[in-house]
């Protein structure tokens, strides 16, 4: 293994606790992304299922046209000629079709609704025949066939009877196709019946709704080239040509929501691991600038250093990655579970190369980001000053506030903990950055609980229909309610580590000076005081900052449980809340500090 | 002493009393225990030895006095001793050879010979140290008494090297 | 008046693989005012853990210690550190200031524990500065100061509130020759001045600044020797001239 290799090897061996909480928290945000990515494609395998079995077609065309156009409107005519003449047209192996379709209302198991009803025949096979799950296919006679969606929802059972434009007609059967949405994500229900059937619907006031035609290609690979030559627009009439692949892809809309909002949490949780990491490498340069210096001094440059460095962390980066993708695929259809659009139990996707090229993508910024500039900065400081006593940079001069605070009376061990943390701004707003986002999804969450249960109640009850509407939502939202919820601990729960590593080692850099203070005469509690000023300092930012953020992100896209309306009281909980877990989790490494023996830091090396 | 009074001869003839006022400035406090006596005794022995030539000066209101000059040897003697870069007693060979001695006659602890010796130096070297905290040393002196201090120092952490060696010498 | 230190049996004991390590073991000494101490011994005999002992950095763990009369070995924290403030001034052998503080602000700082006014404590702490040469770098960070500087800064502020005690742990240990005799005469002046000192030193020039030597050697003291030589100044002249001739 080339030197470069093995000091990277040997700096990951030697801090086993810091290499694996960077690891666990670039999983987490590698694994939501990676989940974020596959949900949407959690449906695909049992909708291709069924589009085997039902011998689904690879080509889609359906005349759309204006509800009160008259059949022999030329626009029209033209349009049902070029259908007609589709499963003639080159390239077209087999053809189902046209089947005309009709829009009206009816009731089913007493709920009044609309509907769509299809023209099929009832000769079995053919491309396109949807697949009976309950009951049987059309006889020729009245019996209507219900789609499987809304004959579970309702429910409705084969023997049963509905009422459509008026008609009372028998339900011979269930089925379920592709072409045909499921109910209730796919409105309004599907029927389909006999076309004579569909004629006296027509003659009861049913409206024409479309034509359709199911097309099987020789050669499948065309298809795309195929929808695009047919498609024709008339104005007031449309020859829509779709493929098969198209068709599966709009098929979850739902899920979509799943993905973005998972989304969303990825992006913090990799913002959150950039804090991470930054913390935990400055820290570690720092400690480790007497190796880097000596390096420096037999004659490693601090280009080489630099590589070192990156070559751990793209290691970590690239196990997270590896982690993450199987992770999140794997997870996938958990998020996505009986979301009623489904065709069966979601399946986990294949692991494709363009949703890992993201994920990587994400895990080498983070890694850079977090890694990159304390890295070369610790790299290029001069080897002198590296074999020499000082750890940290020279200060600056300490600030005009900190001076003030000791002009105007403050305590003096606030005083020194006020210019501890003024000392580095760029660490202070590193450290509040991690807990602030954690704070932000947590507002999220609080503003989604209140908006949902404003957004319902604010739907008027009457219809039952309405209420099947109202229903699915309810379902969406609260499976969106539980990912953010979860996410929102988690974020909090990675964003209190994250503090807590940040005062582990804002103790460690100040315990050099905490010695001196005791060694002049400062008790413990003073010098533990000035740590906890010094750390409240970021905690504060972070709530200022969080808070906000949270209530702006809810507002901006929280489409309509927006506008956030939380009531003072969960104001007040959260803005006293969280400085107080702040303190809390910061009071242990305190204690710490001032239990520890002051002598041996304060004899020389 | 010799050669320092024979290169001061060297650059301006002088008489006993001068030569001694030289020397004891040059010395600083040390210079205060200059025995006047062996000033003379010496320059006679330069004289014996052809170095230096004294010659009587007459003078008016007191009794003559010698003045001594430096000869083409001694002139020679002076080049040669300022060009040597020798440097006596550079090794502590008579203690070490007391330590030896003590331990193969077994007639005294060379570990309480090296205490005592160690003290000794200690109470010299505080001596040397508030010789020149006085301020009325002028710069050559405090100079002496550095270079005086530090050889103290040397030998006051050889001593402790010794101690590290003979103690346990037994076992 | 009562004695500065007052040690019986003062002992420092860690538990070790098996036998316990006595860094300090059952050292009796008395310190009276004005004394000027120094400690000298191999590496390991416990003169620095003394030290600590002494200014309540550690904890014995047997034995007595009375500082200006008062038991202080069983002192919490908080009144050790009340204690030091006004009773104890540290020298570190690597000076330890606080980096982000000025020269002045450092020697300043024990002077606000006490309470002392802004005002007051930096008119002080300017006055030692300048006694020791160094006031025309009070507003210096640390890092930009010499050693000799930096070690200068460090007594001031050990001496500002007039400490009954000054313990010095190896103060010239990371000094140039050059720093080291200005060093040697500041300590010197504090010891002319009466401040008990107490030095801890492998350095025998250190070691001479003082008025009487402890040796230690495994955690005890071997020997408590004065280093007045009670000779005439003559008669010291005479030794080192005699030796040196």
């Amino acid at each position: 293994m080339s030197l470069i290799g093995r000091l990277a090897w040997s700096n990951l061996r030697a801090r086993p606790g810091q290499a694996g909480l960077l690891l666990v928290v670039l999983i987490l945000a590698t694994g939501t992304l990676s989940l974020a990515l596959a949900v949407n494609e959690t449906g695909d395998r049992p909708w291709e299922r069924m589009w085997q079995r039902t011998n689904g077609g690879h080509i889609y065309a359906e005349v759309f046209h204006r509800p009160d156009l008259p059949p022999d409107d030329p626009a029209l005519v033209r349009a049902r000629a070029e259908l007609a003449a589709l499963p003639a047209a080159p390239g077209v192996e087999a053809a189902g079709g046209p089947w005309r379709s009709v829009f009206t209302n009816g009731v089913v198991a007493g709920v009044r609704m609309e509907l769509i009803v299809a023209s099929r025949d009832s000769s079995p096979g053919g491309v396109g025949h949807p697949l009976v799950t309950g009951g049987q296919w059309l006889d020729g006679g009245d019996g209507v066939v219900l789609e499987d969606g809304l004959a579970s929802v309702l429910p409705v059972a084969p023997g049963d009877t509905i009422t459509v434009t008026g008609l009372t007609l028998p339900v011979r059967g269930v089925a379920s196709s592709v072409s045909a949405g499921r109910f209730p994500m796919h409105q309004p229900g599907r029927i389909w019946a006999n076309p004579s059937t569909v004629d006296k619907l027509r003659a009861a006031g049913a409206e024409d709704f479309t034509d359709a035609v199911e097309l099987r290609l020789a050669d499948p690979a065309q298809a795309g080239a195929f929808a695009a030559t047919h498609r024709r627009e008339y104005g007031i009439a449309v020859l829509d040509v779709t493929t098969w692949e198209q068709l599966r892809d709009n098929a979850h809309d739902e899920l979509s929501i799943f993905a973005i909002a998972l989304l969303v949490i990825g992006t913090l949780l990799a913002w959150l691991t950039i804090a991470t990491a930054a913390v935990l490498v400055a820290s570690r340069m720092a400690a480790q600038i007497r190796q880097v210096g000596t390096l420096k001094a037999v004659g490693v440059t601090p280009g080489q250093i630099t590589r070192v460095l990156l070559l751990e962390y793209c290691c970590l980066a690239a196990v997270a990655s590896a982690v993450g993708i199987v992770v999140g695929t794997l997870l996938s259809p958990v998020a996505a579970r009986n979301m009623p659009s489904l065709y069966g139990a979601p399946e986990a996707p294949a692991i494709t190369w363009q949703r890992s090229a993201v994920v990587v993508a994400v895990a080498a910024a983070v890694v850079l980001l977090g890694t990159v500039r304390p890295a070369i900065r610790g790299a290029r400081r001069s080897t002198i000053r590296s074999l020499g006593a000082d750890v940290l940079p020279p200060p600056r001069r300490p600030s005009r506030l900190a001076r003030w605070a000791l002009r105007s009376g403050v305590p003096l061990p606030a005083v020194l903990g006020l210019r501890a943390a003024l000392r580095r701004p760029g660490r202070l707003v590193a450290n509040a950055a991690g807990f602030a986002l954690g704070l932000a999804m947590v507002m999220i969450a609080l503003a989604i609980d209140g908006g949902i249960d404003r957004f319902l109640a604010s739907r008027p009850r009457n219809d039952v229909e309405d209420a099947v509407s109202a229903g699915l939502e309810q379902a969406l939202i609260d499976r969106l309610q539980a990912i953010v919820t979860a996410a929102g601990i988690l974020l909090i729960a990675l964003a209190t580590v994250n503090v807590v590593v940040v005062a582990i080692f804002a103790a460690r850099d100040s315990a050099r000076n905490h010695a001196i203070l005791r060694a002049v005469g400062a008790t413990p509690r003073q010098t533990v005081t000035a740590f906890l000023v010094s750390q409240l300092g970021s905690c504060l930012l972070a709530c200022a900052v969080g808070i906000p953020l949270g209530v702006f992100l809810f507002n901006t896209l929280g489409g309509d449980l927006a506008p956030a309306r939380l009531s003072a009281l969960t104001y007040a909980a959260v803005v006293v809340g969280a400085p107080l877990l702040c303190l809390a989790t910061v009071a242990v490494p305190a204690r710490l500090l001032a239990r520890q023996p002051v002598a041996p830091l304060l004899t020389y090396e | 002493m010799r050669e320092a009074m024979l290169a001061l001869l060297a650059k301006e003839p002088a008489h006993g009393y001068e030569l001694r006022q030289r020397l004891t400035r040059a010395l600083g406090p040390i210079g205060e225990v200059l025995n006047p006596g062996q000033v003379y005794v010496t320059l006679s022995r330069l004289e014996r030895a052809g170095l230096v030539r004294a010659d009587q000066v007459a003078q008016t209101a007191a009794p003559d006095k010698k003045v001594y000059e430096v000869t083409p040897a001694g002139r020679e003697h002076v080049a040669t001793w300022l060009l040597d870069a020798s440097w006596p007693k550079v090794a502590p060979v008579e203690f070490h050879l007391k330590l030896v001695a003590a331990a193969a006659t077994g007639l005294a602890d060379p570990v309480a010979l090296i205490d005592a010796q160690r003290r000794e130096l200690l109470r010299r070297l505080r001596d040397v140290q508030r010789l020149a905290d006085d301020e009325s040393v002028d710069a050559d002196g405090v100079l002496l008494l550095e270079g005086t201090a530090l050889r103290l120092q040397a030998d006051v952490r050889w001593l402790e090297a010794c101690e590290r060696r003979w103690t346990g010498w037994r076992s | 008046m009562s004695a500065v230190i007052e040690a019986r049996g003062l002992s420092r004991h860690y538990p070790g693989n098996g036998l316990p390590v006595r860094a300090v073991d059952s050292v009796d000494v008395v310190i009276e005012r004005g004394e000027a101490v120094s400690v000298m011994g191999p590496s390991g005999c416990g003169k620095s853990t003394l030290l600590h002992l002494l200014g309540g950095l550690e904890r014995p763990t047997a034995g007595e210690l009375r500082l200006d009369g008062r038991r202080v070995d069983q002192l919490s924290e908080s009144a050790w550190a009340r204690l030091r403030r006004r009773g104890v001034g540290f020298v570190f052998q690597a000076f330890h200031l606080v980096d982000e503080l000025s020269a002045v602000e450092n020697v300043e700082l024990p002077a606000l524990l006490v309470g002392m006014s802004r005002r007051e404590a930096r008119a002080r702490a300017m006055k030692l500065l300048d006694r020791l040469g160094v006031a025309d770098r009070a507003g210096h960070l640390p890092d930009r100061l010499s050693g000799g500087q930096r070690q200068r800064v460090a007594i001031a502020r050990a001496l500002i509130n007039e400490p009954l005690l000054v313990l010095a742990d190896e103060p010239t240990g990371n000094l140039d020759s050059h720093a080291t005799g200005e060093i040697l005469k500041i300590l010197a002046r504090l010891r002319d001045a009466q401040q008990t000192l107490l030095l801890v030193t492998h350095d025998p020039r250190v070691a001479a600044v003082a008025d009487r030597l402890l040796s230690m050697r495994d955690g005890s003291i071997v020997e408590d020797t004065r280093l007045e030589g009670g000779l005439s100044r003559q008669a010291a002249l005479a030794q080192i001239a005699g030796w040196e001739a």
